[in-house]
């Protein structure tokens, strides 16, 4: 350590301290335990001293100077100058290097590593006030700074990030600044002059000379028109991404508009920083070696400014593993990326029925948005423990329960049930915007909570109205009340299963050999779903027919009502296809075994267990267990595989569902990949039905290459 | 730096002798290993804290009088179950591939089996093939998947397995035929 040891003035002894060698008491220490003894006591057992550091270890002892001791030595030793550079040009190339590795630092945060050794591994953003010569560097970094927290803000508000807790996490750092609320103030006057300049050099062609107020930006005049340009996109860019951000944080989404239009600006200036980088590039003279993609710059040099250990004692007792900061074409498109999902948060249009909003946010997690965007979504559906801010959550659950407008002043929410169901449906919605790891596990959880509603209700329901006979008016609406909300809850807890299910492929929870159990699982859930779905919508049609006050039904009402309503044969369609790759899974194991995976210390039976008890223990669907899976199962072969076709019908059902929904592009889309599966499987279970038990050299496999759950089954020779 | 092809070591499979934790003269070895190949930061506490309190749980593999591999685990009672967990498991490259990990485990597995364990537990990275293959032979199931589990951003699974009831024990001595 010699030469880096720390000067004794930097750590000066106070009045109540002094510095003394402890050389000759940890000496004598070590003579004082043998090998393999440990001081016990109270508070200090074996697990306790599993959290022992050794110091002097780079690994554990973050106390370690490695370059600087502190932040106030690494100026000293000129490692964040003011200004940047003497020559003005090199000044300007450096505040653009800075500006970029800060993008950089900014995208490896939002997708999960820490502040302090990101964003704040900027020397000059951990002292602010000192760049205020630097009128260009001051002001971008107050609105990094003012940036970094509104987005911590949105982070913690929506709490949607406690599996990336890493986030949040802002361990001391300088995060609230005097005046960065004016920040944009100060970023515009900046802005304004440098469009000025640029201006001024655009007419320098035809002008003699500039106005005299007028300074260069730099010394290269040849220059100057390049490096305007570059700054001026880079700026913009921040101004714009803080108002967007400003505005999709006013309440009932009264600012998404505006926060559209600053989107919009934000993609603009994105392109236009892409497009600097030649002109940066090129402005060098030196050949430049190695992948520039890799580099965190445009310009494909090292920032000056920055470094990652100064802040390591603010973390924790342990240092921080290395991270790699992304690189700067990564981090852009990171960006894109999240202004992208922001777009779609911002056009959405508000929409009071529930069944629309899960949909919408059920599709919007399938581009697999960062913590960010999600978190700004959560915010937007559920503020002051209303949707959208707007509307109570009993009058959205009455909606979506087809029960008619004015229940929604009904008496009954005050009923203590009803008021946790309000709650269950609020985190549902907090839940559907979380990573999918953590959702698939609160689904699991909270299943048992909406069952619990549901008998607690129905309990409700028969104290209120057990002996149904002429009843008050008030006493018909209540009713009418309860029998909509069971339905309702009952629909949910079955949709809620089911996502739990199909999670668990996203996720890849299950193997191979578990896909027949998880099918058939699938298959009883989704059997569920389309019965109550469809008695949820005959009883909303019920209503609808009532308020038309028909006196007699026409042919034309009549074949509505015997019609399926396509989103039940939309579910029938991925119970057909559920069914049947249970049996072509099941038939393939007892004709052929493969997909079985016996191991020495357990049966298919503890498997089964493990994966399903979350849903058994809340009895979803009732009478399903283990051994009534083995029965459906242990007598598939290839011969009863070739007497019915399940795919076939599933190919049917979504030829004929898709005109319904020819103004649903998303439900469009994922009809036609269930209708390559149904057909590539078809196919597949008539080959093995003819072959597999003669032919050992056929090979089978279950791949998720259509459809996000439903496996396609592809036969190889090998 | 060296730049060596990695070379497999040569040994037929009976060679390998697996011994349970004996000692304070088996920890430095467990150390080298361990600290060789994976990348925790662990301090010699640590090693202490499983072989000191579940030396029966720690077992080591050795070919020719050198240490080639180690599982070092756990058990205890954790939210109304018995569960057994493990915690590190190491076989130095040469002698990857030859099921030398997959005996380790086992052995710890039906000690902790035999302990009265009723499931066993285990994190592994998404990404860790190898890990994931071996353990889903013995019958573990993932569980769950953790987010960004890791601190280099990596996802991991959870790994569980379930033990079947043990079976129920006869009321009345069995009649003699």
């Amino acid at each position: 350590m010699d030469g880096h040891s720390p000067k004794l003035a930097s750590i000066p002894a106070s009045d109540s301290t002094v510095w003394a060698d402890a050389s000759p008491l940890l000496q004598a220490a070590c003579t004082g335990l043998r090998d393999g003894e440990l001081i016990h006591g109270d508070n200090f057992n074996l697990f306790a001293a599993m959290s022992a550091l050794e110091i002097m270890d780079p690994k554990m002892d973050s106390g370690i100077v490695c370059t600087y001791y502190s932040i106030d030595e690494a100026i000293e030793n000129g490692a964040a100058p003011i200004p940047i550079s003497l020559d003005s040009t090199i000044d300007v190339q450096r505040t653009i290097d800075i500006m970029d590795h800060l993008l950089a630092c900014e995208a490896a945060w939002h997708k999960g590593h820490s502040l302090a050794q990101t964003v704040f591994s900027c020397i000059y953003l951990l002292r602010l006030d000192r760049t205020a010569p630097h009128a260009l560097l001051h002001s971008y970094c107050r609105v990094i700074r003012a940036t970094c927290k509104a987005v911590v803000s949105v982070v913690s508000d929506a709490r949607a990030h406690e599996e990336e807790d890493l986030f949040t996490m802002t361990y001391g750092l300088p995060l609230n600044g005097d005046g960065d609320d004016k920040c944009l103030s100060m970023l515009n006057a900046v802005e304004e002059t440098i469009s000025r300049q640029l201006r001024a050099c655009k007419a320098a062609s035809s002008k003699r000379r500039l106005p005299e107020d007028l300074e260069p930006l730099q010394s290269n005049s040849n220059l100057e028109e390049g490096f305007c340009k570059a700054l001026l996109c880079r700026l913009r860019f921040r101004k714009h991404f803080f108002h967007v951000l400003a505005c999709m944080k006013r309440p009932q989404g009264r600012g998404l508009e505006s926060a559209r239009k600053h989107i919009a600006s934000c993609m603009t200036e994105l392109e236009s920083i892409l497009k600097s980088a030649d002109f940066i590039r090129s402005c060098f003279g030196e050949s430049y070696e190695g992948d520039i993609d890799d580099k965190t710059t445009a310009s494909g040099r090292e920032p000056i400014g920055f470094d990652a250990m100064l802040n390591s004692r603010l973390s924790a007792p342990t240092p921080p593993r290395a991270i790699k900061i992304l690189s700067w074409k990564k981090a852009v498109q990171y960006f894109v990326k999240l202004l992208h999902d922001l777009d779609v948060i911002c056009s959405y249009p508000l929409d009071p029925h529930l069944e629309s909003l899960l949909r919408f946010v059920v599709q919007f997690q399938i581009s697999q948005p960062d913590l960010v965007a999600r978190s700004h979504l959560q915010l937007l559906l559920v503020q002051d423990g209303k949707l959208y801010g707007r509307d109570p959550f009993f009058a959205v659950i009455t909606k979506a329960a087809a029960l008619p407008e004015a229940t929604k002043n009904h008496d009954i929410q005050k009923n203590e049930s009803i008021l946790q169901l309000g709650m269950l449906v609020m985190n549902l919605l907090k839940i559907l915007c979380t990573n999918a790891a953590w959702q698939r596990r609160k689904h699991g959880k909270f299943l048992q909570d909406w069952r619990v509603i549901y008998v607690q209700l129905e309990l409700a329901f028969r104290n209120e109205f057990g002996e149904v006979s002429s009843s008050s008016n008030d006493e018909n609406i209540c009713m009418k009340i309860f029998q909509h909300i069971l339905l309702w809850v009952e629909e949910k807890t079955y949709w809620i299963a089911f996502r739990f299910l199909i999670l668990g492929f996203e996720l890849e929870l299950y193997s191979t050999s578990e896909y027949c159990m998880v099918y058939w699982y699938l298959y009883a859930v989704l059997t569920k779903l389309a019965e109550k779905t469809h008695l949820k919508i005959a009883v909303s049609y019920d209503i609808a027919k009532r308020k038309g006050k028909k006196k007699k039904d026409s042919p034309k009402d009549l074949a509505r009502e015997s019609r399926i309503p396509p989103a039940v044969l939309f579910l029938q369609c991925y119970i057909c296809l559920a069914e049947g790759l249970t049996m072509i899974l099941a038939a393939l194991r007892n004709e052929i075994s493969v997909f079985q995976s016996p191991g020495p210390f357990n049966t298919e039976q503890e498997k089964f267990v493990q994966h399903f008890e979350l849903l058994q223990r809340a009895c979803i669907p009732d009478h399903v267990s283990y051994p009534s899976y083995k029965e459906s199962t242990t007598h598939a072969c290839f011969s009863t595989l070739a007497m019915y076709n399940y795919f076939k019908d599933a190919q049917r059902i979504a030829k004929e569902v898709k005109s319904s929904f020819s103004n649903d592009p998303d439900r469009l889309a994922e009809l036609r990949k269930l209708e390559q599966v149904a057909e590539h499987n078809s196919v597949a279970q008539n080959l093995i039905c003819r072959l597999g038990a003669l032919d050992p050299s056929l090979k089978v496999s279950f791949e998720l290459s259509h459809h996000p759950f439903f496996a396609t089954v592809v036969v190889k020779r090998s | 730096m060296e730049a060596m092809p990695e070379e497999k070591a040569e040994f037929e499979e009976a060679e390998i002798k697996y011994v349970s934790y004996g000692g304070e003269h088996h920890l430095p070895l467990i150390m080298n290993l361990v600290d060789q190949e994976l990348s925790e930061p662990y301090s010699i506490f640590t090693y202490r804290y499983f072989v000191y309190l579940w030396p029966q749980l720690s077992f080591l593999a050795f070919h020719k009088g050198k240490c080639v591999g180690t599982v070092v685990c756990k058990m205890g009672e954790h939210r109304n179950t018995f569960r057994g967990y493990i915690a590190m498991l190491v076989v130095i490259k040469p002698y990857r591939g030859r099921g030398i990990a997959t005996e380790l485990v086992t052995r710890s597995i039906r000690m902790m089996m035999e302990s009265g364990c009723e499931e066993v537990t285990l994190e592994a990275e998404v990404t860790n093939k190898g890990a994931l293959a071996l353990y889903g032979r013995l019958g573990f199931i993932r569980a769950k998947r953790l987010f960004h589990y890791y601190l280099n951003g990596v996802d991991a699974f959870r790994l569980k397995l379930l033990f079947p009831p043990p079976p129920r024990q006869e009321l009345s001595p069995s009649l003699d035929t």
